[in-house]
């Protein structure tokens, strides 16, 4: 096990140097654990502590909540901004490492599960006790929480090991001018959006509904999640209680991916399986897509003028559902975590920040540069009620029934099929059924070899 | 006294042939050998995380049997062969030709020069959202002027076939420099008087080419064939931004399969086995090609 | 003649019609830099010039560019140097100095073969090991990774050029009584100019625009100019601007280096050494 105060045998190299910094570390371990002692109001003084992050259209207002915490508190913060994809691979170096490099590792959905199979997080509670989640706070689909011996999100039976840092989700985002035009109503249902994208429909210059329907790492089958979802389909028969029975090729699934081909075939664009995330956002801002269902991460850009060619023509709306289904966005946010392998001192300081920034006070301000803020009762706040801010209802609504994609690490595996296999059915390569039960296949195969306890459904003919 | 000092500078000689190579193979234990032993010895086993800490299961050859039944493994060997195959041939015709060209011109030499090594100044990642924007269908700037000069546009990255065509394109823009830079690199190290002569022998410009400047060049011919080849084995960048190895998988290649299941999905020892298996057949093309260069280079 | 004077004209019909070919896509990136990200998705001819995207890089919080550029001016510089060093010594000793055959082959075909490995899966072992002694986030060790990465084709490419030395001028040389380092100071480094030029701009524009590497072995004060610009390809929003501004200043360096190489890629540099 690795020590967490850094025992001479981290650095044989000089001794000397060794002793000097695990004393300063555990003076400074002493003199913040008074501090905090005495301190009731005031935020406790803590090491310095480095958090990585990815660089996005939200980290500039992150970063200007980070500056008002050392501000606030004297405590210094240095952030590694890097790359999206970049961010996960040197977080994952990180906690492999024997001692690590990052202090708060800011966790795109996308890798989370990885973490928290491989146990490279720490317990926030172990580091304090009286550690809690803020009751304001949103639960994120309990991702928040780990329950280690059923491996899986649970806030009932797990504990608490992560703060969401962005409440990053899929919305609808349509054409307001257009809607107002033709007299048209926000959609409730997949097929009250198809008649609506149908009527806006004028290709080339505006299609319908632009989807992202590309393969890569993670475009059609995040894209697909919320039809299938509303469809009352899903990956798995119940991933929260064990039981990864394949249920991809389930009726349910056919019906909400005929849904999606059909969009994609009578009011998408030429291409739709070519379109990735950047396509489909490049198609909302010079006004190509009447509508589209991207994250909220992308709105930024569409009240600037520099950026955007419909300023002010958007809104934002909850998603779509299927028949009998409800409305569920996939979540596509950060958790905010605290590695294994790093001194005790600094696993103090990094909660220290954690706690700050799940306040309210924290809250607003990271509101107040156009983010999504992680707590509820900030969505009440004056200032959201402006129309800068008109997407923060419908985020609002959303957020109760937002659905983690992947909870098992394999996720990525299980992407790489579902990427492929759903973008053949947009291209016309394969049809659904064969689209899914060859997916279900696939998948069932791959989670077989890793040992989870699965089966397959009959194939859909 | 003479076989003293003969001894010694045969000594000292000794002495600096090891020195003068040494540096090199410093270089290649530490920072090569390693991680080629270490791709190796992942490529047997099943890597998890649990607690922490690394569990290292012994698979066998578990990994390599599964290979040949991997969609992606598939598309990209065949897509990356023919990649190769058609993109080197092309860089390797256009960078002789403009190198050769160059080397005979007497004015615009510097400015060529400098132009034709542009590309390869740029980072891979802008070229590819640069293309990206450039193939766009409805703004392109390529859609714009084929419908400038009357013609009809196209979705160069929608459909199979032409958006493998679209990324052979942009590679054979990015790298026809390297090919360029090396032979010109070549060419003006060849003895000028031998060209001169032939001139003056009356031989054609192409008799002179084919019998006296080709042969002249072969060693750095098949150097930097080889060196292209391997490069372009490696494609990554352009696919990555243009088309993420779609629509479907025409345009998956091998080292992004290996991105991928090493990475993204990391299955270290999967991602492991197929890099080692790219290894051994890049290897053996290698081979069979320096085999081959090094009979014709006998031959003449 | 006349056959001559179209030849002529011919060969700068070709070169003109490839400068054209390369060069569009080099001045649309250009223009990119000074468009706004509305004017560049809809692909406008005609646009107002707009200095934001160079705002971006340089001057606003999130962009470290200015200080990644000289980490990579210092990078590329000390790792293209050690490579020509290090290579040309290599191809001397290999092929000047009597091995037994087997010893280049072998050299030559290991460092192929680690060529080969996309650099993408040697990133983890080198992490380890540098983490592991804590030269991780140093300058150190991406030079050192960067110097074996370009290695192979620096021992490949002076192989070739130094192989091509006339074997009478070092043997006239070692008659006159010269050490095998005189030797290399006075006869074989001038005489594998073209070559070292060459080799030298190749591993130069390799270095600066290497990614994968750089990436995990750097922090934000270390990293390098790829490192920053890739960080404007974002998950929701790629600054297509801020990327073709930062490309745009990038290869000032790379241009200049090659301008001032030009002069040692000239014909003739055999001429002069009495051959």
């Amino acid at each position: 096990m690795i020590s967490r105060h850094g025992t001479p045998e981290h650095l044989p190299v000089r001794p000397f140097v060794a002793l000097v910094a695990l004393a300063v570390s555990v003076a400074t371990f002493l003199w913040a654990g008074t501090a905090f002692a005495q301190a009731s109001a005031a935020w406790p003084r803590v090491s310095p502590i480095t958090i990585v992050i990815n660089q996005s259209p939200w980290f500039g207002g992150f970063s200007k909540v980070v500056e008002a915490y050392e501000k606030e508190t004297g405590n210094k913060v240095t952030l590694d901004v890097n790359p999206f994809a970049g961010s996960g691979e040197k977080q994952r170096n990180s906690v492999r490492s024997k001692e690590g490099q990052f202090d708060i590792l800011v966790m795109n959905s996308a890798w989370l599960a990885e973490f928290y199979h491989g146990g490279f997080l720490t317990p926030l509670n172990t580091i304090d006790p009286a550690f809690k989640l803020d009751p304001q706070v949103m639960s994120y689909d309990d991702t928040g929480y780990w329950d280690a011996a059923r491996k899986s999100n649970n806030a009932k039976t797990g504990v608490v090991y992560g703060v969401p840092i962005n409440g990053n989700i899929q919305v609808l985002y349509y054409r307001a001018d257009l809607y107002e035009k033709a007299g048209l109503k926000v959609p409730q249902t997949w097929e009250e959006l198809a008649a609506n994208a149908k009527a806006l429909n004028s290709p080339p210059n505006v299609y319908g509904m632009v989807q992202r329907g590309a393969r890569s790492a993670s475009d059609i089958s995040y894209d697909w999640m919320p039809y299938l979802h509303s469809h009352n389909g899903a990956i798995f028969k119940d991933e929260k209680a064990g039981d990864f029975t394949v249920t991809i090729n389930s009726p349910e699934a056919r019906q909400a991916l005929d849904v999606y081909v059909n969009l994609a075939k009578t009011v998408g664009p030429p291409n739709p399986g070519s379109y990735g995330q950047a396509q489909v956002i490049q198609a909302l801002l010079t006004g190509k897509a009447a509508h589209a269902t991207p994250v909220i991460a992308a709105w930024p850009q569409l009240d600037d003028a520099t950026k955007s060619a419909v300023v002010g023509k958007v809104n934002v709306a909850v998603l779509p559902h299927g028949p009998g289904g409800r409305t569920t966005p996939t979540l596509g946010h950060f958790i905010g975590g605290i590695p294994n392998n790093i001194p005790k001192d600094r696993q103090v300081a990094a909660l220290a920040f954690l706690r700050w920034f799940q306040s309210y006070d924290a809250q607003v301000k990271y509101a107040q540069t156009g983010q999504p803020p992680i707590r509820s009762d900030v969505y009440a706040a004056a200032f959201m009620k402006t129309p800068e801010y008109r997407w923060s209802p419908a985020v609002l609504a959303s957020l109760p029934n937002a659905k983690m994609m992947y909870t098992v690490p394999e996720g990525p595996q299980i992407a790489s099929v579902l990427e492929l296999r759903l973008n053949q059915a947009v291209l016309g390569e394969k049809t659904t059924a064969d689209a899914l039960n060859t997916a279900a296949a696939e998948i069932h195969d791959l989670m077989q070899k890793a040992g989870y306890k699965t089966a397959r459904l009959p194939p859909l003919k | 006294m003479r076989g003293t000092a003969d001894r010694a500078s045969a000594k000292a000689a000794d002495r600096w042939r090891f020195y003068t190579l040494a540096p090199a193979l410093a270089v290649y234990l530490l920072l090569a050998l390693l991680p080629i032993v270490n791709l190796a010895t992942m490529s047997v086993h099943d890597i998890h995380w649990q607690q922490g800490a690394a569990r290292w299961t012994l698979v066998g050859m578990k990994h390599y049997a599964e290979l040949p039944r991997d969609v992606l493994v598939r598309a990209g060997l065949a897509n990356t062969a023919l990649f190769a195959l058609i993109a080197v041939t092309a860089e390797m015709l256009i960078g002789f030709a403009l190198a050769l060209f160059v080397s005979r011109i007497a004015v615009g030499r510097v400015l060529y020069r400098t132009i034709f090594l542009l590309p390869i100044l740029l980072p891979g990642i802008v070229i590819g959202a640069i293309w990206k924007l450039m193939y766009n269908p409805d703004f392109g700037v390529i859609n714009q002027l084929l419908h400038l000069l009357g013609l009809p546009g196209f979705d160069w990255l929608g459909s199979g076939s032409l958006a493998f065509l679209s990324v052979i394109i942009v590679d054979v823009w990015h790298w026809t420099p390297f090919v360029f830079l090396l032979l010109l690199a070549g060419l003006e190290t060849l003895p000028q008087d031998i060209h001169e002569a032939a001139m003056l022998d009356g031989a054609s410009a192409w008799q002179e080419l084919r019998d006296v400047t080709i042969p002249m060049m072969v060693p750095i011919l098949v150097m930097t064939l080889a060196f292209r080849l391997i490069v372009s084995f490696k494609v990554f960048d352009e696919v990555y931004l243009l088309t993420g190895g779609g629509p479907g998988t025409a345009t998956e290649v091998l080292s992004f399969t290996i991105y991928r299941r090493f990475f993204t999905e990391d299955r270290m020892g999967y991602g492991s086995a197929i890099s080692v298996i790219a290894l051994f057949l890049l290897t053996l093309v290698i081979v069979l090609f320096m085999g081959m260069a090094r009979r014709r280079m006998h031959a003449h | 003649m006349a056959n001559v004077r179209w030849g002529r004209l011919g060969m700068h019909a070709v070169l003109a019609l490839g400068a054209l070919v390369v060069i569009l896509p080099v001045v649309w990136i250009a223009f990119a830099a000074f468009k706004t990200q509305i004017a560049l998705l809809r692909g406008d001819l005609v646009f107002t010039p707009y200095l934001g995207n160079f705002e971006e890089l340089l001057f606003s919080k999130a962009s470290d560019y200015p200080a990644n550029f000289l980490s990579s001016a210092w990078v590329a510089s000390v790792s293209t140097a050690m490579v020509l060093l290090i290579a040309t010594l290599a191809a001397y000793s290999m092929y000047r100095l009597r091995w037994p055959s087997w010893v280049p082959a072998l050299v030559l075909m290991g460092s192929l073969v680690f060529h080969m490995i996309p650099p993408i899966t040697l990133v983890g072992p080198w992490y380890v090991m540098f983490r592991s002694i804590g030269w991780d986030s140093t300058y150190t060790a991406l030079v050192l990774t960067h110097v074996a990465l370009n290695l192979p084709i620096g021992i490949a490419v002076m192989s070739v050029f130094v192989r091509d030395i006339p074997i009478e001028i070092e043997e006239s040389a070692r008659l006159d009584g010269s050490s095998t380092p005189q030797m290399l100071w006075h006869i074989v480094f001038p005489l594998v100019r073209p070559g070292l030029a060459a080799t030298g701009i190749l591993v130069f524009v390799f270095s600066w625009n290497e990614f994968a590497v750089a990436l995990n072995l750097t922090s934000r004060q270390t990293a390098t100019v790829p490192v920053a610009i890739a960080k404007f390809a974002q998950e929701y929003e790629i600054k297509n601007g801020v990327m073709a501004a930062g490309a745009l200043l990038s290869i000032i360096p790379a241009v200049l280096l090659l301008l001032f190489a030009q002069r040692h890629i000239v014909k003739g540099l055999t001429a002069g050494t009495g051959k």
